[in-house]
């Protein structure tokens, strides 16, 4: 028998603004969640409460002077970001940093790992309403937060990299008291690991929520911990093996469960894999060739051409593009992108079908970092054109 | 329902001391070396502004030495100094890396905040000798 009427029942679909401003997220961004009931249908990711023109701005400035404005553009993940600039400069000049400069480069990137991984593991425990689990491992955060200072100088604002090493250098003095913090941190990262694993409000929330499949993940082109959690052996450190990564024995964390749960699980165990990792510089660490370059004679003006890095950020591939016109002493063109970039604007689907609670949990399980991504360019695929907005259109919505 | 994991942990944290400190009575304990307030020791100043043409937070300026005040440095003709803006400051330590005579002294001073906007004026002015 034909259908001969189609009967269309109208639903109430609620639209909730979560977000920019709200106590289940960090950083501003907007989550337009039109939900039947309890149950998501459809989420929208709205951006742009944080854009800061970064790339325009060091177009405007000298190389090195972009050094530290680009340490700015997340404060998490601030070593990371100069790490990858510094290495498209080197790719430009031809240079190569000392094997010392190398091995202290990775250091101070797998101590910002280490504490970038530990405060999201912490927000998600606070998400969840599990506030004593988030105040202890902040507590025991400060334990890596401290190594950073000694490292580098101070706890957040590395400013560590410079073009052929690093700032400053570490005496075995420095590197007893490391070691020392790390080994303390050792036992209680493992201690939260198994929280995690047993703890029944975190299972609760967690398991099942969320759930990501492989080809879902390369369709979307999610990178970081969230791909590996579906059984991606994605990791910029083992393909490019830049700086030291291709010296130190390291493994690449996978799991096959793909819910919010496995991402939390992959990120401890990156952060035991990460302690291993500075561990096994501060007892290997190369003593030849001076690692901290004098910054008076570094050169001014950069050969003309473009390079491209890459490197693997806590949250996932990072990228940077620097284009020399080798006339000026500022570069022609910067341009970042971040993994909250793929992870966050691509991640609308992943909500369709749970309930509104889980909306917080599923965000902060791919970790966003709302300063990272911010970036603006539009792209009319129609017409294969681009242009500028003003900042007056972007705020009305016009575009 | 099974033991909350976490329920040893507070109980023993219940009856211990607490883990911050009460700032600013009681201050918290930094590296010698931490990237704290920095300033120019006008004794080696020479007034080459390079400082101020690399800061990427644009918070130095180069200012004159007021009258009355002896040991500037011969070189530095045109008597000026760095004066930096300790609220702009982003504490990267370009100026003292860049600097061709080394004159900037570092600290591990790190509680500026106040009233008013606080500048190194004072203690780069304190690197000289006054004279009545």
């Amino acid at each position: 028998m034909a259908i001969t009427k189609i009967v269309e029942v109208p639903l109430v679909i609620a639209e909730i603004p979560i977000g920019p401003q709200h106590p289940a997220l960090h950083e501003p961004v907007m989550l337009k969640v039109y939900a039947d009931g309890e149950e998501v249908v459809k989420v929208e990711v709205n951006t742009g409460y944080n854009h800061r023109g970064i790339e325009k701005l060091c177009e405007k400035n000298t190389y090195y002077k972009d050094l530290f404005i680009i340490g700015r553009v997340c404060g998490i993940c601030n070593t990371v970001h100069t790490n990858c600039y510094v290495r498209a400069l080197e790719y430009l000049l031809g240079l190569e940093p000392s094997p010392r400069a190398k091995y202290l480069r990775v250091l101070a990137m797998e101590l910002e790992r280490v504490h970038s991984h530990m405060l999201v593991n912490a927000t998600m425990a606070e998400v969840i309403g599990f506030e004593s689990l988030f105040m202890q491992i902040m507590l025991d955060r400060e334990k890596v937060m401290k190594a950073k200072e000694i490292l580098t100088g101070a706890r957040v604002m590395a400013d560590y990299m410079i073009v052929g090493g690093v700032r400053r250098d570490i005496d075995d003095a420095k590197k007893e008291r490391i070691k020392d913090l790390l080994l303390k941190l050792r036992p209680r990262v493992e201690y939260y690991k198994k929280v995690f694993e047993e703890d029944e409000t975190i299972v609760k929330r967690l398991v099942n929520v969320g759930r990501l499949k492989p080809v879902d993940v390369t369709l979307h082109s999610l990178v970081g911990p969230i791909a590996r959690a579906s059984d991606i052996r994605t990791d910029v450190r083992a393909e490019d093996k830049y700086d030291a990564y291709g010296e130190i024995p390291f493994n690449v964390v996978t799991r096959k469960e793909g819910d919010s749960w496995a991402r939390m699980m992959v990120r401890w165990d990156e952060v035991l894999e990460s302690i291993n990792i500075s561990l096994y510089i501060l007892d290997h660490l190369p003593s030849d060739g001076n690692a901290v370059p004098d910054e008076k004679r570094l050169p001014r003006i950069f050969p003309a051409g473009d390079s491209y890095a890459r490197a693997e950020a806590p949250r996932g591939e990072l990228t940077y593009y620097v284009m020399s016109d080798g006339k000026s002493m500022n570069p022609y063109r910067v341009k970042i992108r971040t993994p909250s970039f793929n992870n966050i604007i691509n991640s609308a689907f992943m909500y369709i079908g749970h309930s509104l609670a889980d909306v917080p949990v599923i965000l902060t399980s791919l970790d966003p970092c709302i300063s990272c991504m911010e970036r603006v360019t539009v792209v009319d695929l129609k017409n294969n054109t681009r242009y500028r907005v003003t900042v007056r259109e972007l705020a009305s919505g016009k575009v | 329902m099974t033991r909350p994991k976490l329920i040893e942990l507070v109980l023993k944290n219940l009856f211990s001391k607490p883990a911050t400190v009460q700032f600013p009575y009681q201050k918290t304990d930094v590296e010698p070396d931490y990237r704290g307030i920095q300033y120019a020791d006008l004794t080696k100043c020479t007034g080459c502004s390079l400082c101020a043409i690399e800061c990427p937070a644009e918070a130095i300026k180069m200012i004159q030495i007021p009258p009355g005040y002896e040991g500037v440095n011969p070189l530095n003709k045109r008597m000026i100094y760095p004066l930096i803006d300790y609220g702009k400051c982003v504490y990267c330590y370009r100026c003292v890396k860049i600097c061709p005579v080394n004159a900037f002294i570092t600290t591990n001073k790190y509680d500026i905040a106040g009233a008013s906007r606080p500048t190194s004026e004072e203690l780069s002015l304190s690197t000289l000798k006054k004279v009545s």
